[in-house]
């Protein structure tokens, strides 16, 4: 019976064996269950190490082995399959039998026997869904139990003579079927640990990433500036535990956060190395190789740093972020790498916000476009007509320059995206009591716009470009009497607004032959609403054009409910 | 007094500008009228001294209608405009007298000074169009705007120039001359011209005489002077 504390001994030399390859990347396929040939491949050979080693650390007994060796074929065929089980099996059989002693053959059947009953074990929890049992210490124990008995069983009827055998079996079957069952257990504690460990880590990083993306978003769309540098700063401070952070743009720094907050202040001008960074828009990296040292101060407590191009779209380098240790601490490689990712992160923010900023400069010049294209000659017309009329009429001519005063005032507002209804008509209601004066009889003027739809919102300048349209290009041009409607239907999708004039000298031969100003009305409404509001156009020469567009009936019942 | 005629498509600019003149004692406005086509009609009816032209007025605008002025006797032409930099460039650099409205007095009593005291006639071909592709008709109490590649031919009568396509025969306030003039008609008798893409058959007759037939059987008198010229645009010698 003092076979079992020896054997126990054997196998805890065993175990700091594998402890000490837990730490190494071989053991890295096993952390998760792959069937991956080249995984496969490195269990295999894993295992056929653990196998022969088994052998190895064996205790001589009666000719024969008391061994560990059941440890690696049965673990082999849980991690790889019957397959891989088998292939361990005989590589540790095989070697087994070289070693000679009336068991030899016995053992080598036996133990690719049990390398089988693992791989076995495998599909069948692979089947039954239940994999990660597999790392279950009691799961681990029953099998190799089982393997262990299959193992005695097989001695007692392979290995010649039998009454040896049987005196063998007697002696060696607890002790081997206790230290391997509790090795195995062992065995797998450790594969557990190194799993839980590094699943966590992972875990801890990914969220702090996620977290310094999910702070950052949006603070960078308006450009790189001191405040928005502050407030990534002290994000990236506070996520990453680094000793201080700093971002610049291309001349300045802008924020600087941490250890030496004193001396490094912002908005002085960058460091060489910054300039290095910026210049050969390339991560600069005074961490291992080269240290870094504070240009300000030379108490500084700064040691290392790590300098990072910020970059637009263009690849063109905006600034830096730069993260800071102290002289005995080097920059962790997590958080090395962390910063790659959020310079990237940052970086597509700049552009993204680069973007915006243009989108709304462009609607903006196309807004600034549509006022100036009323300008002038509307303004002299104005002015002529109010001029004759002074003479005669003066109080309609005060009138006259109220309508032309509101008429301007409200072009003023350039910057107003939407308006109500209500609003955009009261626009076009100074705009066409000018031009009703000016051309007399000429113009008939018809409005009917149903009074609920008054408080919609809608883009500003959407209805007097039609207006405009239908005026300048339609009844001014006509010799008989002009008639220009406009008025609202109901449809199922929503009400339609019409603006229709009796000239019909639109031209719908081309596909865009929209003019400038109803191409910006019509992109506005599409954005403002959906695409089923673009502008309808339709006309029939000499007789008719017809323009309209839709507002949707979401946005009509939504403004119903709030008032 | 000089006689005068205003044309602008405003009412209330026809108004400001009549009084304006009226002021200046200088000019008798006899007539006004509110787009071109009537413009043309006051014009060759009356042969005012002196037209204020608007040159933004439907279909027809101020210079095109100058165009289709007969150059015999053109009166002098002040022009008028509210906003069109590219007229006034042309008014600039050609020298002709322009009003900008809202009208100032000051500057109509120099427009007018310089109209009493000239008496040289001026010459608008700089400005005008060299072709015209419609002609202003009148029908039966309507107007009628005539692509002229739609003209079969033209005639002067007794009451004034008719055009026909064809389909149809108005009046033009055009002159034969002008039309000669600025549109691919060709003549083919001293009061018929003709579309060279509407004649359908040239019958010739005895003393060197001819006739043309249109596509929409028409027959047409060709005398003996034009014939020569009509067999030459279809390269018979």
């Amino acid at each position: 019976m003092d076979l079992i504390p020896s054997l126990l001994q054997q196998m805890c030399v065993y175990l700091v064996f594998a402890y000490l390859l837990s730490k190494t990347p071989i053991f890295m396929p096993l952390l998760n269950i792959s069937s991956r040939w080249e995984h496969k491949l490195s269990c295999y050979l894993l295992f056929s190490i653990f196998c022969i080693m088994g052998s190895y650390f064996g205790l001589q007994y009666q000719d024969a082995i008391a061994n560990t060796r059941a440890i690696g074929a049965v673990m082999g065929g849980l991690f790889g399959g019957p397959i891989v089980g088998l292939a361990v099996g005989m590589t540790g059989g095989i070697h087994r039998y070289f070693m000679g002693g009336f068991t030899d053959l016995a053992c080598a059947i036996s133990t690719s026997i049990e390398g089988l009953i693992g791989g076995f074990f495998h599909v069948y929890l692979l089947r039954k869904n239940k994999i990660n049992d597999l790392f279950k210490p009691h799961v681990i124990f029953l099998i190799t139990l089982i393997a262990e008995l299959t193992q005695m069983a097989i001695l007692l009827a392979v290995a010649k003579p039998y009454d040896q055998s049987l005196a063998l079996v007697s002696q060696i079957a607890l002790p081997m079927i206790t230290a391997n069952t509790i090795g195995a257990v062992l065995f797998m504690s450790i594969i557990e640990d190194r799993k839980s460990i590094f699943e966590k880590y992972s875990t801890a990083f990914s969220q702090r990433a996620l977290r310094i993306a999910d702070r950052s978003v949006g603070i960078l769309n308006q450009g790189l500036d001191t405040e928005s540098a502050k407030t990534i700063a002290n994000i990236l401070y506070e996520e990453t535990n680094v000793g201080a952070i700093a971002i610049t743009d291309r001349h300045n720094i802008l924020a600087f956060v941490g250890i030496g907050e004193r001396h490094h202040k912002a908005n002085v001008p960058i460091s060489n190395y910054t300039q290095q960074a910026i210049n050969e828009n390339r991560i600069v990296d005074l961490n291992s190789t080269t240290i870094y040292r504070c240009p300000i101060d030379e108490k500084c407590r700064l040691g290392s740093a790590l300098i990072l191009p910020l970059r637009n779209g263009n690849n063109e380098v905006v600034g830096t972020i730069k993260l800071y240790e102290l002289h005995r601490k080097l920059l962790s490689n997590i958080n090395i790498s962390m910063a790659k990712g959020i310079a990237q992160l940052l970086s597509s923010q700049i552009l993204l916000g680069h973007y915006q900023q243009q989108q709304t400069l462009l609607t903006q010049a196309e807004l600034k476009l549509l006022h100036a294209q009323v300008n002038p000659h509307f303004l002299f017309n104005a002015l002529t007509t109010i001029s004759a009329v002074t003479r005669r009429e003066p109080d309609k001519a005060r009138a006259l320059i109220q309508h032309l005063s509101q008429f301007f005032r409200s072009n003023l507002k350039q910057n107003i995206e939407s308006v109500t209804l209500r609003e955009e008509l009261s626009h076009v209601n100074a705009y066409l009591t000018i031009e009703q004066a000016r051309l007399t009889d000429r113009l008939t003027v018809n409005i009917d716009i149903d009074p609920d739809l008054m408080d919609i919102r809608l883009p500003s300048f959407t209805l007097q470009p039609l207006i405009e349209n239908a005026i300048k290009h339609g009844i001014s041009t006509m010799l008989g009497a002009g008639k220009l409607e406009i008025y609202s239907k109901k449809t199922a999708k929503g009400t339609l607004i019409f603006v229709t004039d009796n000239a019909g000298t639109y031209v719908t031969t081309k596909e865009d032959s929209k003019g400038l100003g109803l191409k910006i009305v019509d992109k506005r409404l599409i954005n403002h609403f959906n695409n089923s509001s673009s502008l309808q156009i339709s006309s029939i020469a000499n007789k008719l054009t017809q323009i309209s567009f839709l507002l949707p009936i979401s946005t009509i019942t939504i403004n119903n409910k709030e008032h | 007094m000089l006689n005068a005629i205003v044309i602008d498509d405003e009412q209330y600019a026809r108004e400001e500008l009549i009084e304006l003149l009226h002021e200046t004692k200088q000019i008798r406005v006899i007539q006004q009228a509110e787009n071109a086509i009537e413009g043309l009609q006051l014009i060759n009816k009356l042969k005012p001294d002196i037209i204020f032209l608007d040159i933004q007025m439907p279909q027809i605008t101020g210079i095109k209608m100058l165009s289709m002025l007969n150059p015999d006797n053109m009166p002098k032409v002040v022009f008028s405009t509210a906003y069109d930099q590219y007229a006034l460039q042309a008014f600039e650099e050609n020298a002709f007298d322009y009003l900008l409205k809202p009208i100032d007095p000051a500057r109509l009593q120099k427009t007018v000074d310089r109209l009493v005291k000239s008496t040289t006639p001026q010459n608008y071909t700089a400005i005008e169009h060299k072709q015209l592709a419609q002609v202003p008709c009148t029908g039966h109490n309507r107007i009628l705007i005539i692509a002229t590649e739609d003209i079969e031919f033209a005639y002067s009568g007794l009451s004034g120039v008719y055009i026909n396509t064809g389909q149809q025969e108005t009046t033009s306030q055009l002159t034969l001359k002008v039309l000669e003039e600025k549109t691919p008609l060709i003549r083919c008798h001293r009061q018929y011209l003709v579309n060279l893409k509407a004649i359908k058959e040239i019958q010739l007759l005895d003393n060197s005489l001819a006739e043309i037939v249109t596509t929409s059987g028409k027959t047409l008198p060709v005398s003996r002077r034009y014939l020569k010229l009509l067999k030459q645009s279809f390269g018979i010698v």
